[in-house]
């Protein structure tokens, strides 16, 4: 999120697109309510804030939305797109916002191009693109980007993506996404209103926009709105992601996934030899004179400061701070390729901690097999799980599967300490609330364990390349059990002249003289104690939130440095006054800003010549309506999901995302996508109240809520095929099968969509072969796994499976 | 929220228009009452599976369905009707008026509570509940229902499944704040014209009045509640049931009379 | 006063051991009643089918707190005396609530309990020593007051089922009469069934038959009142499926129905050549007038559930 849970209650406008709140994050729904229920929010006049849910499904959330609009899974670039249209025909955006807080008078090369589909620079043998045309046109003197301070020239960005968007019309928008003219003009007129500087509108998404191969584009294309519509930067504006897991962010944050390190510094790459190399090829690149580019100027501070806390004195400006102990993968590592791995047969084990592989991945059945072509599988967890019983999964014969699997029982969070940081950022401890039950241990602990028998290994029998782990700091007092107080103390680093622990990353350097775990983190945890486990909080709000705000500082940590709302500085005009006074964000006051922890330097005028622009982040010091960072396009453009009842309407020819990664055809495997003429209609997969996952699968009172498996059918596709709720059906798709019961409901509805009327099926995740109800049921839910049906593809740049849109069969059995 | 004190009337404001269906009423009344809950069974009824209230379930969120067939719905929480029901601890309780022990009682909170040690599991107050609430729990031998989270209240804790409404559409409190804060919610929402809200058991005109009221988004039968006309106590039969009796008593006796009276000779 | 109302009631499950008490109250109060009405008729010839039935009075009697207390349960049974003391901790003391069926036919039982009792008693007395345990004028009073108990307590299990939210019971006025009728006819019934065994009561035999006619005639009325009333409640769909029950229940009317008529033959009373062919007709009319007042009860018990 850039803005946090209690903020929503800020808003005027809330959209909600591609996640179901209501249902998957109910307690902070809360704040939806509030919003609604408070007469001094809403368009026009007040009277309430409005909330817009688009969804294929009639959710928990649409129950309780001002308007619901039932929209085709996988379309949001069309629904955005025809609301960034409408904002730009109609001059409705934030025009003082826009022109000097964004890069909308950027001035573009000329040999950008978008026809057909296709941006300039598409190699359809590697199906990527060569960017380099994506780029701006530079002042060769100074290497800074041109602008346009009119947004006349046909080049800036401004007048590119008026041309891009204005093939999104209202018709076209329809046509897309199936949701009526009049309802999207209904929407338009009220997110019209929110480019106003007294009104303020929020996005909320979640997997319901990543889950696809356009993931990325989907949430831009929400993001380019926020920004016309002048609302990034402010209390009760922003683009908002709400997590998943409790600590899902803190995960993303340290890096859980392959292409970043600790704070999303990236990943180093094959041939970089010094960290210049490495930063030169990483940092952004400061693209005006007033950006500050506070990434990328520090950005060799941030690694080497990491690189210190890993390897201590042995990283050394000499050798480069231990820069070649890091590893520098020469191709993709993200989720789907291990298993696309296993199944080539080039991986010997994996190791899978709170986490199941054979339940959550696109085609199960796929990965099933992938996971026995392992030589061995170690399974960290509280519960048995699908990946630990899988080779014993009916209908699997476990006489033939080779894996040797061990299962490794771990504690679960409620048995440890430690720190939740929730989807605002906010690093929240815990306490332990039961002492570890049984044999389990914690990760961390078995991780120490592992890591120090390694080590052992290591240091008896040497090995290709012993130096990273022999050199990489351990000093915890219990090497064996390090405590997560150590580790967090750890993560905030520390200043080794003086033996501080840092106060701010802004203090790092990159000399070799102070650590920090995660850059991001720094600031968490002072000399003072750990500020993770403040508690300022409502019981006494004229302390702890003294701008009514509900930025409430005292409590917990958030990054960066307790920042409540990221990019403020565009919460306040020009002349450093919020754009609505009513709804400060910062505020200068004459002499510093105030408010929200700033994200600015704390003295520094807003008029002052060397005042930076508002975006301290990135290269252009704007918030980017055009932007080089994406491998599918510099503006966001509706692609259809790669399994898809309908050839694109804006241009057939490239109906899905030219750039998605296709595994199986990489590999030489043969297709596993279906086509609509087998498998007729969309289905579209998601979670329930009642169950967490798979997990939940063990919990008595939770099962007895959701006891079983079901799909949910449209009342009119059931009635022409004779299905009744509690009927029995087969839902099959090119790569497998769900037998489970049917829910139908007019929730569900048809759509048309270019023209041809289009159903859609929904499919819950919850259920597998372990558990309560399938130990419950004659055939141990043989065909209960949502994911048999799921294509083994994902989104073109985080390669996020597309788990939310693919093409089903329905039979009634 | 302010101390519980003795003595008060306290009770529930439940906004159906702003509940989500989530459960966590249902879930954290059994976690807090420790009740066990029954045997899962999935009904195919929309999200429902808990299907009533009864010994084990003593909050359940009922899903009752009016989606319109067009995509765009406008008006808040009337087409999926979510409802989290629960004992009304009605100002006059069926089930207090038939239960022939004494077990059923009004607490110190006016909530409506058994008695488990002296019920003796008769059952006449399951039949007299005009909502359905009170179930048998076959273990104790005993009816059981909402307790207002009696043992809470003792505590000054508000009640478990309050506590974990993540919308606040279950509210706790002093009954007077309560019916003041559904009469500012329920003209917000005739403004913005959702005319089919309205509150029930807010004023008197169902059972005297319901120390759980609720604001709902359609008509109480929709919900399966009595609404104002069906709304009657059970001893309004006595009178009829009694005279009816009587009246058969008196044309009974003077027809034994009639048959047995001496005829011939003795 | 009485309100057609929809209802959102659970059923109670009330059900064979209920049925059984009902069964059994009806007889217990109704057998007294007659037996009274028979030692009143002030003709000495009626006193032995009066004994007879203040014996089944007793009998049907003891039966009932038993079939009250399995109905409470394994575990609840021993807190029957609950429904007479209120155990409530710190307000300990009677529990008696005349609004409520159920409490004053606890309490009904039990004083019903001693007046069958004693009247069995004296009974037995009078047969095995040939004279009277209570002054005659005092039996009478003492009789006449158990019979007001009695009537009570053969008709409150109606209005008990009344007394409820429950669809049909609550929507009729008529059950506690009806039960009473029928309670009345089937004691008739029964003590016509068992003069068999007492044949010095067969002198009552005809009168009994003509009560029991009498009965049927109210109970029929009543019952024709109670589908009225029903139907107009909106609830004849829940009496439907119980159709065997009521027309067993109809067949048992239409039997009682037949005392009214007077077969010559059994003028002559007390005359055992004539005895047979009347027992025989006897017995099977009582048995079918019988099982027509448990079907009645079951049907109108099944109906609500
Ligand atoms: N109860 C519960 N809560 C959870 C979880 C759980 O398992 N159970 N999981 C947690 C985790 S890990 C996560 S990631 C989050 C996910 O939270 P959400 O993203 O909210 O969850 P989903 O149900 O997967 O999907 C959200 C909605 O997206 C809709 N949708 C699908 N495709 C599209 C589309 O193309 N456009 C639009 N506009 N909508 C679309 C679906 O119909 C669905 O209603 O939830 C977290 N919270
Ligand atoms: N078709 C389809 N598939 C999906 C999705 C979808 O929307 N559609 N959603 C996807 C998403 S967003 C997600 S996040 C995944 C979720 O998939 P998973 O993460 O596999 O789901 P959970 O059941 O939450 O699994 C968490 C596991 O962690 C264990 N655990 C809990 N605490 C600890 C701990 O402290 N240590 C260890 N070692 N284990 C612990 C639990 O016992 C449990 O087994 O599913 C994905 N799969
Ligand atoms: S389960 Fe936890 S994280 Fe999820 S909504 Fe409930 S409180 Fe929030
Ligand atoms: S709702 Fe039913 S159980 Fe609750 S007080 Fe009213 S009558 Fe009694
Ligand atoms: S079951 Fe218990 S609470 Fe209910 S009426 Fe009988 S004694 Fe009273
Ligand atoms: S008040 Fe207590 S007992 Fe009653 S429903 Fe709520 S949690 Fe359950
Ligand atoms: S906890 Fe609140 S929102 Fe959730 S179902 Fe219950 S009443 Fe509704
Ligand atoms: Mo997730």
């Amino acid at each position: 999120m850039t803005n946090h849970w209690r903020d929503i209650k800020n808003a005027d406008l809330i959209l909600i697109n591609g996640a179901n709140p209501a249902e998957a994050h109910p307690v902070g729904f809360q704040w939806f309510m509030r919003a609604k229920l408070d007469p001094k929010r809403g368009p026009g006049s007040g009277g309430g804030a409005k909330i817009i849910h688009a969804d294929p499904r009639f959710t928990r959330t649409s129950a309780v939305a001002d308007m619901y609009l039932r929209i085709r899974t996988g379309t949001d670039v069309a629904y955005f797109g025809g609301l960034i249209n409408h904002v730009l025909q109609n001059n409705l955006f934030h025009d003082e916002y826009v022109r000097n807080y964004t890069n909308a008078s950027f001035l573009v090369n000329k040999s950008y191009s978008f026809h057909d589909g296709l941006f300039s620079g598409y190699n359809p043998a590697k199906r990527s693109y060569e960017i380099s045309s994506w780029s701006y046109q530079t002042d060769p003197a100074t290497g800074f980007a041109l602008r346009d301070m009119t947004l006349q020239d046909p080049q800036s960005v401004f007048q590119l993506m008026k041309t891009h968007y204005s093939r999104y019309t209202p018709d076209m928008v329809s046509s897309i996404t199936g949701v009526p003219v009049d309802d999207f003009n209904k929407v338009a007129d009220l997110v019209g209103q929110m480019g106003k500087p007294d009104k303020v509108m929020t996005i909320v998404y979640a997997v319901g926009l990543t889950h696809h191969t356009t993931g990325g584009q989907l949430i831009r294309s929400g993001a380019v709105l926020q920004l016309l519509l002048g609302n990034m930067g402010r209390p009760g504006g922003g683009m908002n992601a709400e997590r998943g897991h409790a600590n899902i962010q803190g995960n993303t944050d340290h890096a859980i996934s392959w292409e970043i390190l600790p704070g999303y510094l990236k990943i180093p790459a094959p041939g970089q030899k010094t960290i210049a190399d490495y930063v030169a090829q990483s940092a952004p690149k400061k693209s005006d004179p007033h950006s500050w580019n506070f990434f990328g100027t520090n950005y060799s501070k941030f690694m080497v400061s990491t690189l210190k806390a890993w390897y201590g004195a042995a990283a050394t400006k000499a050798n480069e701070f231990a820069f070649n102990f890091v590893p520098k993968p020469a191709s993709n590592a993200s989720w789907m390729t291990i298993y696309d791995q296993a199944l080539k047969g080039s991986m010997q084990g994996l190791i899978l901690s709170g986490m199941t592989a054979a339940s959550i991945g696109p085609d199960s059945n796929q990965v099933r097999q992938a996971l026995s072509n392992l030589k061995w599988l170690v399974v960290m967890d509280a519960l048995p799980t699908t990946s630990s019983e899988f080779w014993r999964a009916p209908g699997v014969d476990p006489s033939q599967v080779k894996t040797e699997v061990f299962m490794v029982p771990t504690t679960h969070w409620i048995e440890k300490d430690g720190s939740f940081v929730n989807s605002g950022r906010w690093s929240q401890w815990k306490d332990q609330v039961i002492l570890p039950q049984g044999q389990a241990r914690h990760d961390h602990w078995i991780l120490a364990d592992i890591f120090q028998r390694v080590k052992k290994l290591y240091q008896a029998q040497g090995g290709k390349f012993p130096a990273p782990i022999l050199n990489l700091t351990f000093d915890y007092q219990d090497p064996l059990k390090p405590t997560l107080d150590e580790i967090a103390k750890e993560i905030n680093g520390k200043d080794l002249s003086t033996g501080k622990q840092m106060t701010s990353f802004a203090n790092l350097k990159d000399d070799g003289t102070t650590t920090a775990g995660d850059w991001i983190y720094t600031g968490s945890y002072l000399d003072t104690g750990n500020l993770m486990k403040r508690r300022g909080g409502i019981q006494d709000p004229a302390t702890n939130d003294p701008t009514g705000m509900g930025f409430y500082a005292n409590w917990a940590w958030s990054w960066p440095l307790n920042r409540r709302v990221m990019y403020n500085r565009a919460s306040a005009d020009l002349d450093g006054k919020p754009w609505d006074p009513s709804r400060p964000g910062i505020t200068w006051n004459g002499s510093k800003w105030v408010g929200d922890v700033p994200d600015y330097p704390p003295t520094l005028a807003p008029h002052d010549p060397a005042a930076w622009l508002p975006f301290i982040m990135n290269g252009e010091g704007v918030g980017r309506l055009f932007s080089n960072g994406m491998v599918d396009g510099p503006f966001p453009e509706h692609y259809e999901p790669v399994e898809s009842p309908v050839q694109n309407p804006l241009h057939a020819t490239n109906s899905a995302s030219p750039v998605a990664f296709l595994y199986d055809q990489a590999a030489g495997r043969p297709s596993r996508f279906g086509a609509a003429t087998e498998f007729p209609y969309i289905a579209t997969s998601y979670r329930l109240t009642e169950h967490e996952h798979y997990v939940t699968q063990h919990v008595p009172h939770l099962v007895q809520l959701q006891p079983k498996p079901f799909v949910e059918i449209p009342y009119e596709l059931a009635t022409q095929k004779g299905i009744k709720s509690g009927d029995a059906v087969r839902v099959s798709s090119k790569r497998g099968k769900v037998e489970v019961q049917a829910i139908v409901t007019k929730r569900l509805g048809p759509m048309t969509v270019a023209g041809q009327k289009v159903y859609t099926i929904g499919i819950p995740i919850h259920w597998g072969y372990v558990g309560i109800a399938a130990d419950r049921d004659p055939g141990h839910g043989r065909y209960w796994l949502a994911n048999a049906l799921t294509p083994f593809v994902g989104d073109a740049n985080a390669r996020t499976p597309e788990f939310k849109a693919f093409l089903v069969n329905l039979e009634k059995i | 929220m302010a101390t519980i004190k003795a003595g008060e009337s306290y009770g529930f404001f439940t906004d159906t228009s702003i509940c989500i269906g989530c459960k966590a009423c249902e879930v954290a009344c059994k976690e807090w009452n420790q009740l066990q809950g029954n045997e899962p069974a999935f009904l195919a009824d929309s999200y429902d599976n808990t299907g009533d209230l009864d010994a084990q379930n003593w909050r359940h969120v009922k899903f009752i369905e009016h989606v319109p067939d067009q995509s765009m719905t406008e008006g808040n929480g009337t087409a999926w009707l979510l409802m989290s029901d629960v004992c009304k601890h009605c100002k006059h309780a069926s089930c207090m008026e038939v239960c022939p022990t004494g077990a059923i009682i009004r607490t110190e909170f006016d909530s409506v509570f058994i008695q488990q040690d002296v019920c003796n599991g008769c059952r006449n107050c399951i039949a007299a509940c005009p909502y359905g609430v009170i179930g048998m729990n076959q273990s104790t031998g005993t009816a059981h229902k909402c307790t207002l989270c009696y043992d809470r209240l003792q505590g000054g804790m508000e009640p478990a499944c309050a506590k974990a409404c993540p919308t606040q559409s279950i509210q706790f409190g002093p009954l007077a704040d309560l019916q003041k804060a559904a009469d500012v919610r329920l003209a917000a929402l005739q403004s913005q014209g959702v005319t089919q809200a309205q509150l029930y058991g807010r004023d008197d005109t169902v059972y005297g009045g319901l120390n759980a009221f609720f604001l709902l988004m359609d008509k109480p039968e929709t919900y399966g509640l009595p609404n104002a006309s069906n709304a009657v106590l059970p001893t309004r039969n006595d009178v009829g049931g009694y005279l009816a009796a009587l009246v058969t008593a008196v044309l009974g006796v003077i027809a034994g009379i009639v048959a047995f009276r001496r005829r011939g000779p003795a | 006063m009485f309100l057609a109302a929809e209802h959102f009631a659970r059923a109670p499950q009330w059900t064979w051991f209920i049925l059984f008490y009902f069964f059994f109250a009806g007889l217990a109060g109704g057998s007294y009643v007659i037996a009274t009405l028979l030692r009143l008729s002030r003709d000495a010839h009626d006193e032995p089918a009066a004994r007879l039935g203040f014996y089944i009075s007793l009998a049907a009697t003891v039966l009932c707190p038993i079939l009250l207390t399995a109905d409470l349960g394994s575990v609840s049974w021993v807190r029957f005396w609950h429904m007479l003391i209120d155990v409530t901790p710190g307000d300990t003391g009677l529990s008696f609530k005349y609004w409520s069926p159920m409490s004053v036919g606890a309490w009904a039982l039990l004083v019903f309990g001693f007046f069958s009792f004693v009247s069995a008693v004296d009974a037995w007395w009078g047969d095995r020593q040939g004279g009277a345990l209570l002054p005659v004028g005092l039996n009478r009073v003492f009789n006449v007051a158990g019979a007001i108990v009695g009537l009570f307590l053969a008709s409150y299990t109606g209005v008990l089922l009344s007394v409820s939210n429950q669809p049909v019971w609550s929507d009729t006025w008529t059950l506690g009469g009806l039960f009473l009728a029928s309670g009345l006819s089937g004691s008739a019934a029964l003590i016509t069934l068992l003069v068999r065994y007492r044949p010095d009561a067969s002198f009552s035999l005809q009168r009994l038959r003509l009560a029991d006619g009498y009965f049927g005639v109210l109970e029929l009325a009543l019952l024709i009142a109670f589908f009225a009333t029903v139907a107009i409640a909106g609830e004849a769909g829940r009496i439907l499926p119980w159709f065997a029950l009521w027309i067993v229940a109809l067949i048992g009317i239409g039997a009682s129905l037949l005392g009214v008529r007077r077969p010559a033959h059994v003028e002559a009373s007390g005359e055992s050549a004539a005895m047979a062919p009347v027992a025989m007709e006897a017995t099977v009319v009582s048995a079918v007038v019988l099982l027509a007042v448990l079907a009645l009860r079951a049907a109108v018990i099944f109906s609500a559930q």
